[in-house]
């Protein structure tokens, strides 16, 4: 395994891929800073480019993106008290109270620290994890990859939004548009025009579904305000800071790392979980939400400690935890590679170019975040009324420049509308993607294994695996239902 | 809110499977071995999905359960807006899209992002910006339209009606 690494090594070290990365980086710092722009936004927006890429080099590029823009949401949490992306939500506690101290600059510095920690210990977590897992995972056959994925659903499903049955709404409503188009034997399903036959692109309906509503939102709420960011400040992070708050990092950074790696857990959830224990296990706990250190330490460290493990089901498995890695499992096949136990075997050597680059990202991320610290705070004062059209603008010919197909762009702005009918409704997105990425797998896992068994339905249900993942849906379905029973009640 | 949503869950899979799968999702006349045939997976997520909705119904009715099926995410950000407003801003979107895409058949593609962006930058509010905004909307799929047709060699549609006038 060193001698694969270091022929990796070699491999991931031109300055063309270093140049990649860094602009991933920026670009993810950029766009997490700005309010409303979120992770998601910004790897599906570099998804049309990475068509024209070399498969390695556009992966790192989509991950960079998610390292950068996972940390680019903590600067406008901290400097405007609008976290950039959801997983930054937790940032805000702490980073604000200590920008409104006129300290702006130590926040920053300590959620950039906390985030390449973070970061780091994911990336290493993840060379030493996947490999393995795709080893046990080559002994599964259709009905444990089938009720894998039910059980991935069900996780998403249950934790994307505030209700349980939403969440299974928006995944049957993903399962069934990815029916659209030729079944794995040659049928055609849903086929109301020409262009329909061929399916429905992942590119153009999770853009519309995630860029187009947000563009929606603001012309029909018009909730435009920005909030004058504040200055940076005091800038260190002294050394007795750094001290105090290494057992949170290492630990946020740990939780960070289990939790990224169940599917449909996620940043956020990390970042809470690992600023609770923070806040329970500190000497400083009293201090916690007046601008604590240690607090942004905790929720930085697990936000981006999430990074790289949510690559352990996807490279091991081929299951995307969340929307992100799904969008990577688009990339993935756009160059012809799918993720799962044989990517391993096929390409062995990809993947451990893929891990190298992680980590280089992971020193670029510190470098980036520490040479455009100061530019931060214009960046947050980006008014979305200005930048959710533009942002079309680049979606539209984006979309457009990889089928040369206005049908692309047609679906774009259709699942827009839809995407927004679904905010409405309070539908949760997430789940809709992961189901529409994982339909045509889940589809083709559950006929093969109904063929292999002569259509007896109990070939789901007949071996350990199968059940364990059948129980582990259950169980996260009855887990969520009382607490949101309890929560209705309270 | 949570009766609506039920119902239109409901109507839309049972939209799907007793409309949309007889008539767009035929059975072949040969199935080879003990493959299900294409309709048995959209059939089982649409009535998967038409419970949940009746579900999502049920639960509504009840004072305790109707927080489970009604979180009401639209209505905190609606503020004090009147819906009629809301509405007519909606609908002035969905119709800028869809004039969008008739423009490319007959502006190309180029013009007819320009004169969507302008219109998006009206209805988000920013217009009041008049010299930026106009900056922006012709400066941007300008620079975009350079930048794909030259690197990435994409051929964008030149539209019907400028080609016919000879530009």
């Amino acid at each position: 395994m060193l001698n694969d690494l270091l022929i990796a090594f070699q491999a991931v070290a031109t300055i063309e891929n270093f140049l990649i990365m860094a602009a991933g980086i920026w670009g993810g710092v950029i766009i997490g800073a700005i309010p409303g722009m979120t992770g998601t936004m910004a790897v599906t927006l570099a998804l049309p480019f990475t068509f024209y890429m070399q498969p390695i080099p556009s992966i790192l590029l989509l991950v960079a993106l998610y390292k950068g823009s996972t940390y680019g949401g903590s600067v406008s949490a901290i400097l405007i008290k609008t976290p950039g992306t959801a997983s930054a939500a937790c940032t805000t506690l702490d980073g604000y109270p200590l920008a409104r101290q006129g300290k702006a600059g130590k926040a920053l510095n300590m959620a950039l620290y906390s985030s390449c920690t973070g970061d780091f210990i994911s990336n290493i977590s993840l060379i030493f994890i996947a490999a393995p897992l795709a080893l046990l995972a080559l002994r599964i056959g259709p009905p444990e990859y089938f009720m894998l994925m039910v059980f991935a659903l069900t996780m998403v499903s249950g934790v994307s939004g505030r209700s349980l049955i939403l969440g299974l709404v928006s995944a049957c409503l993903g399962l069934l548009l990815a029916t659209v188009g030729e079944d794995m034997y040659g049928s055609f399903r849903f086929d109301l025009t020409m262009d329909m036959r061929g399916g429905l692109a992942v590119a153009p309906v999770l853009i519309g579904l995630f860029a187009i509503p947000e563009l929606l939102k603001i012309v029909v709420f018009r909730n435009t305000d920005t909030q004058k960011a504040m200055q940076l400040g005091d800038n260190r992070v002294t050394r007795e800071e750094f001290r105090r708050s290494l057992k949170s990092m290492l630990k946020g950074s740990m939780i960070g790392v289990i939790m990224g790696a169940i599917p449909g857990i996620g940043p956020s959830a990390a970042a809470f979980s690992s600023y609770g224990e923070a806040q329970r296990s500190s000497k400083n706990g009293e201090n916690f939400g007046k601008g604590e250190v240690e607090g942004i330490a905790a929720s930085e460290s697990a936000n981006n400690g999430c990074c790289g493990s949510t690559m352990i089901p996807l490279l091991a498995l081929g299951v995307p935890g969340d929307v992100i890695t799904g969008v990577m499992l688009g990339a993935f096949m756009i160059h012809g590679m799918t993720p799962g136990p044989m990517l391993f075997e096929t390409n062995l050597h990809e993947v451990y170019m893929l891990f190298i680059g992680m980590l280089f990202s992971s020193v670029l991320l510190f470098g980036a975040g520490k040479a455009t610290m100061r530019f931060f705070s214009h960046i947050s004062r980006i008014p979305p009324g200005l930048m959710a059209p533009i942002v079309l603008i680049l979606c539209l010919f984006g979309i457009f420049s990889i089928s040369n197909s206005m049908y692309d762009v047609i679906v774009l702005l259709a699942m827009g509308v839809f995407g927004f009918f679904m905010f409405l409704l309070a539908i949760p997105a997430a789940p809709f993607l992961i189901a529409f990425i994982l339909g045509p797998m889940l589809e083709e896992n559950l006929r093969r294994a109904l063929a292999i068994s002569r259509g007896d339905p109990s070939i789901l249900i007949s071996s350990p695996i199968t059940w364990l993942f059948a129980s582990l849906a259950v169980f996260a379905i009855v887990i969520t239902i009382r607490q949101q029973l309890k929560k209705a009640k309270s | 809110m949570g009766i609506t949503r039920g119902v239109m869950v409901t109507v839309l899979f049972g939209i799907v499977l007793f409309v949309m799968i007889p008539i767009y999702v035929p059975r072949p006349s040969f199935i080879p071995g003990f493959a299900p045939p294409p309709d048995m997976w959209p059939r089982v997520v649409s009535i998967l999905g038409m419970v949940l909705g009746l579900l999502l119904l049920g639960l509504s009715l009840s004072k305790t359960t109707e927080a489970i099926a009604d979180p009401d995410a639209a209505s905190e950000i609606r503020g004090d807006t009147p819906l009629g407003t809301l509405l007519v801003r909606f609908g002035f979107a969905v119709l800028a899209f869809a004039v969008f895409v008739v423009a490319v058949e007959l502006l190309g593609f180029l013009l007819a992002c320009i004169l969507l962006l302008g219109a998006v930058l009206v209805l988000t509010g920013y217009w009041r910006h008049k010299w930026i905004s106009l900056s922006v909307a012709v400066a941007l799929p300008l620079l975009l339209y350079l930048f794909f047709s030259s690197a990435l060699n994409t051929r964008f549609p030149a539209g019907t009606l400028l080609r016919a006038l000879g530009l």
